[in-house]
């Protein structure tokens, strides 16, 4: 079953200005799924759409398997949030801010201790949210998402501001909730190298359309399709050289572009060129990570 | 009334904390009858005969609704009620409150009334502070005897229940306007703007019009020469009226709103 599912989700802020386009989203009950996509790729949108913080225009989301809209009170009991920045009473102490929910929740009191622990806040429970770092107000947002035990916990950029040993806290702090508690995590991020050693899978959108999605074995399968670069004084007549060998070379980011092949090939492609008088200024092999298949799902 | 609504209601009381208008609520209730302890005090010689002159207690509780009335209490509200919806703006958690397992009409109605128990908050205060105006000054001077006649309580607490009334359409018209816009100045710019318009209608036949008018003219109702143009129609009723109709449409404006966070 899925803890989210949304098929053909298309929402548009203006008649002419498409957000997103037949958005179908589906995340694994149990997986910690990776949200990727550059800044204004619409995972916001997405998020803020599936939480229903924005009106839905087209498309259908559910959630264990429960359509939202019927379900709406039932399904927010189950599920846990953080869009973007945090969402906190300046004024109010962290044990405050975590108790003004728990009287809604009507989960234990214990409960506020426990999770300020679990989210490493141990001893701030009388400090003002509004004396937070900013740090501290993600831990905290955090918290308050844990609060109700959610089966679903869906994070929108949740490490935006954090230092690098707040990132690792958090991926660690992730890791373990979904590992000891079972919470199924959805969360968004626009680098790829920040959540590739949380997520088990992995949905790519860009520019308001899904690229990719799949579990991150999948996605790493495209890992293998390494490739040939070459720059050299005259592409077409380099072009037709290496075609004439039984070769399909492509143009890309204007170089020429083959399928990795050995290394004895390589050379005998090079001195060919060489000989025929074209000069050579590069000649490299490109490793497809994913890093390289993110930027060229995003780019094409 | 559902176990959820009062559940919203615990939260939305707890939120009001050390906020500004709590604060608001608190000072405003001892505001004006501060003033007059320190004008009774500093014009000490005259008060051995306003304490035992009859309709001592009516006159004192005019002197304390003068500036409230016309003034305090219009500005009060407008700011408080701002002020208790701007709070989910500022701290940027209208998003967290929309998405906690409450049904909109619950936390429509939860926070307006957390705004009406403000009120009465500041109108228990108030009358406090105006029952303090009359017993800090006695105490304070040898010479100055207790008042004779007993506290008229069911004339105040009747006046009390018209001024409440009167200023529900200010509560209704500004929460309305603040749960529409992000933009703090825009509710209190249009509620100064129609208090100033109040004002300016209070001699105007038709000045019942503007809602914002009703507790100026349950003060002015007891001049002996008013330059107002009290209406004969019965004002707390029109109060209500306009209450009902405002919160209403503010309640339709909300639950339609295509952006909630």
């Amino acid at each position: 079953m899925y803890s989210l599912e949304t098929r053909e989700l298309t929402h548009r802020f203006s008649k002419n200005e498409i957000i997103l386009k037949d958005i179908s989203l589906q995340v694994t009950e149990g997986s910690i799924y990776g949200f990727l996509g550059p800044n204004g790729a619409g995972k916001t949108t997405t998020l803020r759409l599936v939480l229903g913080l924005l009106k839905k225009q087209a498309g259908i989301i559910s959630f264990f398997g429960q359509p939202f809209n019927e379900n709406r009170i039932g399904v927010l009991r189950k599920v846990g949030s953080l869009i973007e920045s945090p969402s906190l009473y300046g004024h109010l102490t962290a044990t405050e801010n975590l108790s003004l929910l728990q009287k809604i929740y009507q989960c234990p009191k214990t409960r506020i201790q426990e999770v300020l622990n679990l989210v490493g806040l141990p001893d701030t429970g009388n400090k003002k949210a509004s004396q937070f770092s900013l740090g501290m107000k993600q831990r905290l947002s955090i918290a308050v998402a844990l609060l109700h035990s959610p089966a679903l916990l869906i994070l929108d950029e949740p490490t935006n501001g954090l230092d690098p040993n707040g990132i690792i806290d958090m991926r660690e702090l992730l890791k373990k909730l979904n590992r000891d508690h079972g919470i199924t995590i959805v969360i968004s991020s626009h680098l790829l190298p920040e959540i590739e050693k949380l997520v088990t899978h992995v949905g790519i959108i860009n520019k308001g359309k899904m690229m990719f999605q799949g579990t991150l074995s999948e996605l790493k399968q495209k890992e293998q399709q390494s490739s040939v670069v070459i720059d050299t004084s005259d592409e077409a007549k380099a072009m037709q050289i290496i075609g004439n060998n039984g070769m399909a070379p492509e143009i890309r980011n204007g170089k020429i572009t083959l399928p990795i092949m050995a290394k004895e090939r390589i050379a005998s492609v090079n001195r060919q060129l060489v000989n025929d008088g074209i000069e050579v200024y590069e000649m490299s092999i490109i490793k497809n990570d994913l890093e390289a298949i993110f930027m060229d799902l995003i780019n094409n | 009334m559902t176990i959820s609504f009062v559940n919203s209601l615990q939260s939305e009381w707890i939120k009001r904390k050390r906020s500004l208008a709590s604060w608001l609520a608190i000072v405003g209730g001892f505001f004006t009858p501060s003033i007059i302890i320190v004008a009774r005090i500093v014009h000490s010689d005259r008060l051995p005969a306003l304490y035992e002159a009859s309709g001592f207690w009516k006159l004192l509780w005019r002197n304390n609704w003068e500036s409230m009335a016309l003034f305090l209490l219009p500005i009060g509200v407008i700011l408080a009620t701002s002020l208790v919806t701007q709070m989910e703006y500022k701290n940027n958690t209208w998003k967290q409150l929309h998405t906690v397992p409450l049904s909109l009409t619950t936390i429509f109605f939860s926070k307006l009334v957390i705004i009406l128990a403000m009120m009465l908050q500041f109108f228990l205060l108030f009358n406090i502070g105006i029952y303090l105006s009359a017993v800090i000054p006695y105490l304070l001077f040898p010479g100055v005897s207790y008042p004779k006649e007993s506290i008229p309580f069911m004339w105040f607490l009747k006046e009390n229940m018209y001024y409440f009334v009167d200023c529900l359409p200010i509560i209704a018209l500004q929460y309305l306007i603040s749960l529409r816009y992000k933009n703090f100045l825009i509710p209190i710019g249009a509620g100064f703007m129609l208090w100033v318009a109040a004002l300016g209608s209070l001699s105007w036949k038709y000045g019942y019009v503007i809602p914002y008018t009703y507790s100026m003219f349950n003060f002015l109702k007891g001049e002996v020469v008013s330059k107002a143009s009290v209406p004969a129609a019965n004002i707390h009723w029109m109060a209500v009226g306009y209450f009902i109709a405002i919160t209403g449409a503010g309640y339709v404006l909300y639950v339609t709103k295509k952006e909630k966070g």
